[in-house]
């Protein structure tokens, strides 16, 4: 690689915090825009015609045209994704098709289900994996470290609905300890949060445990910490002062990936468990059809997916800033 | 000098290769049920091992059986991704044009942001469904990380030199700039496919699980689940069984490659 010397006045400074932001929320904003394109082009724009998908082979034609004509599909695709757009923009992302209720509605009655599980979940998570993450990364290579990483490296592979039935069959149905699932409607009591949230748990522990690892290992392993022990620093402040410090910042990311991952487990999870969030909401929509609804659901996600990969972002850069400089 | 066998490589090799052999051995010895026969019966009941699920198929034979579309649907997912990933990772890392190259990067960076399973969740809602589409939407969502791996080892700096003295002996663009740097690329490509397969795995049962894959009617591991979920507390071994095969499956593979990838990592 090649470098050259900057022209005077133009010497590379490290961007600013407001510029930096600015920058981040920018390119957070094209990629909801990209996404926004994505989700009406996969479930408005690609060919054969959604009315009929929807009613199924049943339908009569004038059926298939009176809910061509509900969709908009009879008008051309850029004026109804720039109907689409403006409804999500203005608060109005349209009607449920089966049961009428605004877009907005059905999500926003949804979210604090799921809110209150993937909190519960991150409580769970956050603390086990600084627990093993550390244990195992303080010891490298000892018999702890490698069954920490044996099961969190197991753990973390494990899909959601596979691992949930598993612990369903033992703790529900052998063993009666816990209810198996919420029953469809509203919650019944704390225990019927216990299996969702081990096995959203079990999935994401095992992610973050191994970054904290990592990063404990190559922070215990450099220079000053090896130079503040042999200074003889007690190993309780070491750990709490220089490692920890040292060996989060990165961890920031796989935080976020953590909880975009609760998120899109919640999906399977509110399924296999009947919890009336909004994985669930999306699983019903997609499977009645209700595609105003999918398309609600599915920006959703999306939206979710990009505000907190842009929030980690803002934090480790808070966090490291010279790392950010450097880019 | 006898070296202790390695614990993990043993435990990985143990969970992944009892599911692997019932999915690629099962088909050719697993017992069925004549049609009629009676749903829900007990394990060990009119001649079946594990009873029957709700549509009278016996439990063995669909554990046997259902093995063979998750394997096949991953290897097609992979495949395709493989195959659209590589050209357009090597594309972008042959181009001069350095727009060309941020442009096709922020496009294929769209698709992160997308959960994977959301994909296949959308495409089902508009009856996109099935194995062309389970492969497909499977195939998509892997390409962010396989364009952006690819695009790395074709430009890495030791191949600079090496490209360099092509393009001065002469050598065909196509050569210098695609079928040399897609070489240099295989060993990174072969070590990510490793990791790659349980996450393919994963979105492509959750699918079906989800009841947007295959037809209700396949003894693929995650659709029989769904199918019987209403059967969970009077035959419970209709779910565990493929259940607990799906576990050892993206369990042992994951342990097996991860240990198989970084076997250094301890000393």
């Amino acid at each position: 690689m090649t470098t050259t010397a900057p022209a005077p006045g133009t010497v590379d400074r490290p961007r600013t915090l407001p510029r930096r932001l600015v920058g981040r929320v920018a390119v957070a904003a094209g990629q909801l825009v990209a996404v926004s394109v994505i989700v009406f082009a996969l479930t408005a724009a690609l060919p054969g015609d959604t009315a009929e998908v929807v009613l199924g082979q049943q339908a009569t034609p004038e059926q298939v045209a009176a809910l061509r004509a509900q969709l908009g599909l009879d008008r051309p695709v850029l004026l109804r994704f720039a109907d689409w757009v403006g409804g999500v923009l203005t608060g109005d992302p349209g009607r449920s098709l089966v049961t009428g209720v605004p877009v907005a509605d059905e999500l926003a009655g949804r979210l604090a289900s799921t809110a209150s599980v993937a909190g519960l979940a991150l409580l769970v998570i956050v603390p086990v994996a600084l627990a093993a993450g550390v244990t195992a990364g303080r010891r490298p290579g000892s018999v702890t470290d490698r069954v920490i990483t044996a099961v969190a490296t197991a753990g973390q592979a494990i899909p959601e609905f596979a691992s949930g039935l598993v612990l369903v069959a033992v703790f529900a149905v052998t063993l009666g300890w816990l209810p198996a699932t919420a029953g469809g409607g509203s919650f019944t009591g704390p225990a019927v949060l216990v299996l969702p949230v081990v096995v959203l748990a079990l999935n994401q522990v095992g992610r973050l445990a191994r970054q904290i690892r990592i990063g404990v290992v190559e922070t215990e392993r450099a220079e000053y910490v090896v130079h503040l022990r042999r200074l003889g620093m007690g190993e309780r402040t070491l750990l709490l002062r220089h490692v920890l410090p040292g060996a989060l910042p990165p961890t920031v990311q796989q935080l976020a990936r953590v909880v975009d991952g609760l998120l899109g487990g919640v999906v399977v999870v509110e399924a296999l468990f009947a919890l009336p969030g909004v994985g669930a909401g999306f699983v019903e929509a997609v499977q009645g059809r209700d595609l105003p609804l999918v398309q609600g659901y599915a920006l959703l996600f999306a939206t979710t997916t990009v505000v907190v990969n842009l929030l980690a972002d803002l934090v480790s850069d808070r966090l490291a800033p010279h790392r950010e400089a450097l880019r | 000098m006898t070296r202790r066998p390695d614990a993990t490589l043993v435990v990985g090799s143990l969970l992944a290769g009892i599911p692997l052999l019932a999915a690629l051995v099962g088909p050719l010895v697993a017992p069925q049920t004549p049609p009629g026969t009676t749903p829900l019966l007990p394990p060990g009941t009119e001649g079946t091992v594990l009873g029957t699920d709700v549509y009278g198929r016996d439990v063995l034979g669909l554990a046997l059986t259902g093995g063979l579309s998750v394997v096949g649907l991953t290897v097609g997912a992979l495949a395709l991704a493989y195959a659209v990933g590589t050209p357009l990772g090597l594309l972008l890392a042959a181009t001069r044009r350095r727009w060309l190259d941020t442009a096709g990067l922020r496009l294929v960076d769209v698709a992160l942001v997308l959960p994977p399973l959301l994909v296949l969740l959308v495409l089902a809602a508009t009856g996109r469904r099935g194995v062309l589409w389970l492969i497909v939407g499977a195939a998509f969502v892997q390409l962010p990380a396989l364009v952006r791996l690819v695009r790395s080892a074709a430009r890495a700096p030791g191949r600079l030199a090496v490209q360099e003295a092509q393009i001065q002996a002469g050598e065909p663009w196509w050569r210098s700039h695609l079928l040399e740097p897609a070489r240099a690329a295989v060993g990174a490509l072969a070590v990510d496919a490793g990791t790659r397969v349980v996450l393919v795995v994963t979105v492509l049962t959750s699918a079906n699980f989800l009841g947007a894959g295959l037809e209700p009617t396949s003894p693929d591991w995650g659709v029989v689940i769904q199918q019987n979920g209403d059967s969970l507390f009077l035959a419970p071994e209709t779910l565990v069984v493929p259940a607990v095969l799906v576990v050892a499956l993206c369990a042992g593979t994951n342990l097996l490659t991860d240990r198989l990838l970084d076997r250094r990592e301890y000393v």
